[in-house]
């Protein structure tokens, strides 16, 4: 398996880093063009995320193996504020920032695997996981 | 690795309220230029093609500078074209949206052109239809949208 790649998050510019590097290397485990773009869109959500409501932190994509299916798992991780309510987040249309609230459900809706932790004041975790068809 | 283009950006007003924590990046400020996307006449049409891996800020550059085009030129339409782009996530289908209905509200008309397969998929599934945004398979049937609904508007013999 390959090294896992990490971008650091700080500005508007490192949302393109990460997305960028999240496709590179969907498409070296041999995904569909679609699935890199389902890939790419979901990174681009939580990196602006992170970026827009933690400041910084970190999105480390890496290669992964289950029952022999190859994929593809991205963290993406902050210390920044926390988010109180997930089920609330997770709606389509909530934001607190006047943007389209479409961020987080849609991260979800396009990958297979979507897991969140986060404690007010501690920060937020994010666990994504695409498999290979 | 060819990630981003030499020149960067020029950082503007943020696209949105940002909340007081975020600083705005200043390490690579220093070697910032400014990345405009061109944006071409033809007759009363503007016609723009996104080329790069847009990030934020250029985005709303783009943006302002498209609304000041049509201002200025008082076109009648504007063809974005993003056959070039390889994805649309929630900010850039959000500004779209946003440059329709600005040009709208100053008469002009928007088309968006070339969407390529796996971002109309992406967009969907991330549950941006963009339903009120006028779009067309390629640039030439992009042209002829223009034309009928510059010409079913009344003005189209000025
Ligand atoms: N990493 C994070 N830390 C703290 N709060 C977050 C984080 N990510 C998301 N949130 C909160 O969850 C809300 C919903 O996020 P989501 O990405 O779905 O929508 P949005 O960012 O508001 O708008 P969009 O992404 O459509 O432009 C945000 O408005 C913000 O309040
Ligand atoms: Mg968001």
């Amino acid at each position: 398996m390959g090294q896992p790649k990490s971008a650091v998050i700080r500005s508007d510019l490192d949302i393109v880093i990460a997305r960028t590097m999240a496709r590179d290397m969907a498409r070296t485990l041999g995904f569909s063009a679609i699935d890199q773009a389902r890939i790419a869109t979901a990174v681009s959500e939580l990196a602006r995320n992170i970026y827009l409501y933690a400041g910084t932190g970190t999105v480390t994509c890496r290669e992964v193996e289950k029952h022999g299916r190859k994929g593809i798992e991205i963290v993406c991780e902050d210390q920044g504020p926390g988010i109180p309510d997930i089920d609330l987040v997770m709606q389509d249309g909530y934001t607190t920032s006047r943007g389209m609230g479409m961020g987080l459900p849609g991260a979800k809706r396009l990958m297979d695997d979507f897991s969140i932790q986060s404690q007010v004041g501690v920060g937020t975790k994010i666990v994504l996981r695409k498999w290979r068809s | 690795m060819a990630l981003l283009p030499v020149q960067a950006l020029i950082l503007t007003g943020p696209a949105r309220q940002l909340p007081q924590h975020v600083q705005r990046p200043c390490a690579r400020e220093d070697r910032v230029e400014s990345l405009r996307i061109p944006i071409l006449k033809i007759g009363d049409i503007l016609i723009a093609s996104i080329q790069v891996n847009l990030h934020d800020a250029s985005a709303v550059q783009f943006k302002d500078d498209l609304l000041q085009k049509i201002h200025d030129t008082r076109a009648k339409g504007v063809i974005i074209d993003l056959t070039a782009l390889d994805l649309v996530d929630s900010f850039i289908g959000r500004l779209v949206a946003d440059i329709a209905a600005m040009a709208g509200l100053m008469g002009s008309r928007v088309v968006i052109t070339g969407l390529q397969p796996a971002v109309a998929i992406t967009l969907v599934e991330l549950g941006l239809e963009l339903p009120r945004v006028i779009t067309a398979l390629n640039l030439e049937k992009g042209l002829s949208v223009l034309q009928r609904l510059t010409a079913e508007s009344g003005d189209g013999a000025a």
